[in-house]
Order: C-alpha cells, then structure tokens, then sequence
C-alpha cells in the first residue's frame, strides 16, 4: 500500500508496473516501493495521454527520485504548456529542485525552457550566482548562464563585474576566465569587436597580467594572454617582458611560474637562432619545474627537431 | 620516477584483481543498491560499465553461465525498439498499452543504442536480432541542422544537449553497423541514407576553445569528457586530424583544426592535485598572499599543499629541491588527470584524457606509470574493489569501469588492453570485421 494506491484521487488509475522480459536482467536496482509505485503510475498516465494538475504532482515525485528520467521532463513541460500554468512556480519548484540535483543536466534544460517561454530573465542571474555559492564550477551552471547571456543580451559591464567577482573570490576559476573571454569576444560573428579593438585589448591584457601578479602559478591568466595575442594576431613575443619576470634561463633557481617558462620556450622557439634557448627551457620544465610532463617537454623538444637530453623521459607506452 | 621506482617494484601499488572481480561479480549478480534508483533511465549504460569491466578483467565467460549470458542479451533485445534503436530500460516501453497515441513517450535512445550494440559485441551475440535497417534509418533524424545530434526524438523534435556525448554514440552506431563506409547504404532492398558527416566535423570546430580544449558547444569551458567524445567521434567517421601530415592532403572536413593545441591542452590536464576540498589556491602560494596560507582555516588541505604553505615560495621552487628533484618525486606517490584546467585529479578523466591521446597518436605523452599509482594506490578501494571517484572515496560503477578502462590503456597486468576509441577491448573490437563482412560493410581504413 502506498501515496498512490490509497488515495481516491487515483483509484480510476491502473498502474502499469514495468516489465524486465525475463531473468537476469542488467543493472537491476533495488528500487524502493515508493519509486515502484510512483513509477507504474506514471506509467500508466503516459500511457493514457493525461495532462492534467495531479500529473504535475506526480512528475515531481518521480523528478525527486530519479531525475535522469528523459521523457518525464518532456511530459511534465507538455503537462505545463497544456494547462497554462503559472511558469513562476515552476522556476520556484524548480530552485529548489535544482539544489538537490544541481549536476543533472536535464533539470538546467527544463529550466531554459521555462524562462525562455516566460521572455523573462528577472531573478535568474542571481540565482545562478547563489548556485555558485555551492558549486563555483558547476558546468551546466555556467551554459545556463552563457545561455542567459546571449538570449538576453547580457553583454555589457553587469556580467564583466560578474566575472571580476567571481575570480574575486576565487582566481584561479577557470571557468569564470572562459565565461570572461565569451563577453569580450563571444559576438564577433555578429560584428562586434572583441580583441581585435585595441582599446579592449589592452584592457583584457593588464586584467591578466594583473592577476598572474598575484598567483604566478595559476594556467589560467596564462592561457587568456596567450589567446587574446594569437586572436588578435600579435605575435608572441610582446609577452616576452612580461614572461621574463616570472622565468629567465639566466635564473633557472628562481623561476615564479612554469607556465611562463613555457611561453618563453614558444617565443624563443620563434625567434631566429632561438631554438637552443627554447630546448633549455624545456628541459628545465621537464627536470625542475614541471617533471611530471616530462615526455611532453621532450615531445616540444622533438617539434623543435632538437635531441632529447633525458633519454629516460621517453617510456614505453 | 626516481624515489618510488628505485625502491623497487615491491612498492608499486598493484591491482587487487580479486576484489575487482568480486565487486563487478556483485554488481552483476545482485540488485544495485538503492542509490542507483537516481540512475534507473541510464540502466543500459550500467549494464555496459558491469559486462566490459567483467570483459577486461577476463572473466565474462566465466562469472555468467552461458545460460544467464544467454538472458542478459535477452534482456538487452527486451530494449530494443520496434522500430529499431534501443532504450535506456524497460521503463518506457507500454507493453500491452503501448499505441500510435503514446509511441511518442517510448522512443529510443542514442546512448542507450550505443551501449546496447557494444554490449552485445562483448556477449559475443551474432547481432541477428539487431534492426540494423530501422536503426540505420532512425540514425540520419537524430541530427539537426546544425551537425549535432540529440539523444532522443519525441513528437518529431530531437531533444537532449547538443553536446557531442550523442555524437560520440550516435558516430559508434554508425561504426558498428556500417563500419566507415558512407553515402546512401543497400539494405534488406531499401535505400539507407547516411547521417550528414561534414555538418557534425563543423560542429567539432566550433567547440574548440581559446586554450586547446574541446567543449560541447562554442564557447563553452572545455571539457575532457567532451574532448574525448569529439576526438572519437572524429575517429568513428574517420575525419580525425592528429597533425601527423598524413591527413592533411585530404579534401575532406576534418577536426581538430589546431591538433597539437588540443595535444597541449590535454598533456596538461595530468596532475598532483589531487584533494577536491583542499581548495586550489592553497596548492601553490604566492609570496604576498597571506589569507590562505594558515592550514587551519583549510580542514582538507592535502599533503603537498600543507607543505607548500609553509614555504613562501612554491616548495618545488626551493634550494634543496634544485638538485634535479623535484618534491613530487618525493612526497606524491601518483598523478591522475583532471577534466578542466585547476582542477584536481578524478578516476574517470584517467580514461578521457588517456584515451584522448591516444586517439591523437601520443600514447606516451603522459606520465603512465604516475597515473598507475594514482588509482592503485590511492582510489582503487581497499575492501571493496573497483574504483571511486577522489581517493578514498567509496567506488561506483562508472568510476570503477574507466578506472579499469585506462588501466588498459596503460600496460597493466590482468587488465586486457583496451581500443581506446571504443571504451572496450581491443580483442571485442576486432570481432567488428566480422560483422562488417556479414553484411557486406567494411571498414574504409
Ligand atoms: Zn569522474
């Protein structure tokens, strides 16, 4: 006996339990009887083609225990739409929802829907910013909030601030650099400039180089400077200076950031008679300051057409 | 690496083969646990994680009798679409209810067929069951306009992310049915059309990101578990450019447009970190930054990061280190692979990345015998056998699975080697060939 089989509301229902077709069947679950049943139910309502307010009800049971059901967040929306619902509780359920099960991804889709339908985002920034309280790197967090972004034209300063605070917090959120790169430069097909304005390059450059300043060993300011130079086709070496202060081969003790020496390895690699220096800072990297990448060192070495000088760096597979 | 290894072998962790055996055993032979009850729609992928890990462990022919083999592949059939294609379970599917009016509830899957078909291959079935036309025909409507491909259609619209987790699977579809051959395909007598190849290698370049990586979407933070999913899709449709030169006199569309950045990208992804909730900034400290650099305010700091904070400057970076040496040879014993740049080691990425490089044809690019000891000595579980996700941590089925699954990309005793594209051993793989003459396929490589 349970919710469903003892309440008169349903008793025109007949559940259509779930048919395994034999033995043995794979990954079998030891499902509880409350899923059992609120399973066969909303078998049964399928089945039928019920759009209706208890079916809401039982979709969100359902959602509750097994959120991953793929055709059960299409039969609720259609059960919305249907009925003309108040699109407003369906984001409140949803918020709630959305904490307990903040990895699945169909609840971020259903959630797209629903504000999409509403051509309303009021609320929805900062709710995704309360959901990085929990998870600052949430994936589908950050697509909802691109998707936000462009659905709603959410460009200008609001959502820079947005990632200056999140790398605030945290600058080493890699995730908030990428979302940072898609508001410069993420509307080029449609014209608008991104590194390639002056101005605005400038501006991302010192945003970076600011914040190596105060976490040398971080990758991702690293890889943002190398980015906005080769979008923006300038070459290389105009972050020659600015790597120097974190690597030199005449300090091989005292180098700040491998990611530097890395940079250092590509710009002299470019530089005419530079290719010597680029070995020596890829060997530094493979036997001091990145040694765990040590075959891939001796791989750049290779590219370079230059002999590995740590002939047991290259193991067997 | 120098420390450990000299010690000898003795201090290598090894595979506890038994207990992996006894823990996939169980989980073949006994319902799992209640907590899956969140995964009942992904069952058929479950089932995939439980028959290939008992496969690479050499012991699907004996832990299933040949009668109980004979019901699991039952039970996958029991999945299949009438109209060809699989689902997830048999949850959708009506039975004596089913109708015009409902199909629409009932559809098959992408992932789900894909599961279904390499599960089957590793059952050693004859795939005479197999609606190979229906799927082949369903196959084309599951992309959009755009290239991508969805994981279901329902009322004529493909629903699902565009991310390339369905065009991996939808991809191996097309391999395992109709190897590489492409164009418009004679089956049963009808006319079979083909998915549009070009349209999805465009869909892979547009996700290339500003540092290497591959997202599911332009734009988006790269991912290694979509890297891997476009890097094997691109090898399922042969379109894939490893930057050897081999390809690049080709005429047709091909991806990743920049392969040794992706190459880059992925060579970084293998890591020291390894504690989610020591929090990354502690892990290297820069000289003016005070706030993180008391332990006690960080309850889970790890090892090396303890150590680090105790020092003003990297402690990698200290005179005594600068001998050659490096604090990691001495202090961490393994370095596994993280999905995005700054974050920490997880199981499952050993396989993603792994078999990412291998696909790009730089197999030794990472540090094999680091990541071995990553996952034997710190989350292969004690106790229970399989794998969990951070060290320590109790294991699960999908952890557990690409755990094993890039131990076989490595050279590892009791493990069969594994065909990285497919996520399943090379020896099933090459029972492919003889399906593809039965039906008068072949595979274009
Ligand atoms: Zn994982």
């Amino acid at each position: 006996m349970g919710k469903y089989s003892e309440d008169p509301l349903w008793a025109d229902i007949e559940p259509l339990p779930t048919d395994e077709g034999g033995p043995n069947p794979l990954a079998a679950i030891a499902y509880s009887e409350e899923y059992e049943e609120t399973m066969s139910y909303m078998r049964a309502v399928m089945a039928a083609n019920e759009y209706s307010d208890r079916v809401l009800e039982l979709t969100e049971d359902l959602i509750d225990m097994n959120p991953a059901h793929y055709t059960v967040w299409l039969y609720r929306a259609k059960t919305l739409f249907h009925l003309d619902k108040d699109l407003r509780e369906e984001l409140e359920w949803l918020n709630e929802t959305a904490l307990e099960h903040q990895k699945n991804y169909q609840i971020w889709h259903h959630r797209n829907l629903i504000v999409d339908r509403l051509d309303d985002c009021e609320g929805e920034t900062e709710f995704v910013e309360q959901m990085f309280v929990k998870d600052a790197k949430n994936y589908h967090v950050w697509s909802y909030r691109q998707w936000l972004v462009k659905r709603f034209g959410l460009w200008e300063t609001e959502e820079l601030e947005f990632t200056e605070r999140m790398l605030r917090e945290d600058v080493r959120n890699n995730s908030a650099w990428n979302h940072r790169w898609y508001i410069v430069n993420g509307r080029e097909a449609e014209g608008v400039k991104g590194e390639w304005d002056e101005g605005l390059r400038k501006r991302e450059l010192d945003f970076a180089k600011n914040a190596v300043g105060k976490t040398p060993q971080n990758q991702s300011p690293w890889n943002y400077l190398r980015a906005i130079v080769r979008t923006a086709g300038v070459p290389l070496a105009s972050l020659k200076e600015f790597a120097e202060q974190y690597a030199s081969l005449d300090r091989p003790d005292s180098v700040r950031s491998s990611f530097a020496l890395d940079l250092l390895a590509d710009i002299f690699a470019e530089e005419e008679g530079g290719k010597d220096k680029a070995g020596k800072a890829l060997d530094l990297l493979a036997a001091k300051y990145d040694p765990i990448r040590k075959n891939y060192w001796a791989y750049r070495k290779s590219q370079l057409g230059l002999e590995s000088s740590t002939p047991e760096a290259v193991v067997a597979a | 690496m120098a420390i450990l290894s000299e010690n000898g072998a003795s201090e290598e962790p090894r595979l506890d083969k038994a207990r992996h055996i006894k823990y996939w055993t169980r989980c073949l032979k006994t319902l799992l646990p209640h907590q899956y009850t969140s995964n009942d729609s992904n069952r058929l992928y479950l089932a995939f994680f439980i028959i290939s890990a008992l496969d690479l462990l050499g012991v699907l022919e004996s832990v299933p009798s040949k009668e109980e083999r004979e019901d699991h592949i039952n039970w996958i059939y029991h999945c299949q679409h009438p109209d060809g294609g699989f689902r997830m379970w048999p949850g959708t599917d009506f039975g004596v209810r089913a109708s015009k009016d409902n199909a629409m509830w009932d559809p098959a899957n992408i992932p789900a067929t894909y599961f279904a078909l390499a599960s089957l291959l590793l059952l050693k079935d004859d795939f005479s069951r197999v609606r190979r036309r229906g799927c082949l025909e369903w196959l084309p409507r599951m992309q959009r306009g755009d290239g991508s491909f969805g994981e279901t259609c329902v009322n004529g619209v493909v629903e699902g992310g565009m991310d390339p987790r369905f065009g991996y699977c939808a991809t191996g579809i097309r391999f395992i049915l109709r190897g590489t051959m492409s164009g418009p395909l004679e089956i049963e007598g009808r006319s079979v059309g083909d998915i549009d190849v070009d349209s999805f290698v465009k869909c892979v370049q547009l996700a290339e990101a500003y540092d290497g990586g591959i997202a599911d979407l332009g734009f988006h933070e790269p991912h290694a578990g979509y890297t891997f999913c476009s890097l094997g899709a691109l090898a399922f449709i042969d379109r894939l450019e490893v930057g050897d030169h081999a390809h690049s006199k080709r005429s047709v569309a091909t991806a990743p447009t920049n392969p040794s950045a992706v190459i880059s990208w992925l060579a970084y992804r293998q890591t020291e970190l390894t504690d989610p909730d020591a929090g990354i900034d502690s892990e290297f400290t820069a000289p003016d930054d005070t706030t993180d650099n008391d332990p006690s305010q960080k309850p889970g700091v790890g090892k090396i990061a303890k150590i680090q904070q105790k020092a003003v400057t990297p402690a990698h970076q200290t005179a005594e280190h600068s001998v050659g040496i490096s604090i990691f040879d001495l202090l961490v014993d393994g370095a596994g692979m993280s999905g995005r740049t700054n974050k920490v080691a997880d199981t499952c990425y050993g396989f993603w990345v792994g078999a990412s490089l291998h696909l790009m044809k730089q197999p030794t690019l990472y540090d094999h015998a680091a990541m071995r000891r990553y996952m034997l000595g710190k989350t292969q579980h004690p106790v229970l056998g399989g794998f969990g996700k951070f060290p320590g941590d109790v294991p699960d089925l999908l952890h557990g699975y690409l755990g094993l699954a890039a131990l076989g990309l490595s050279g590892c005793e009791g493990v069969k080697v594994l065909e990285g594209g497919m996520c399943l051993s090379r020896e099933a793989r090459e029972r492919l060939p003889l399906l593809w003459k039965r039906w008068d396929v072949h595979d274009e490589e």
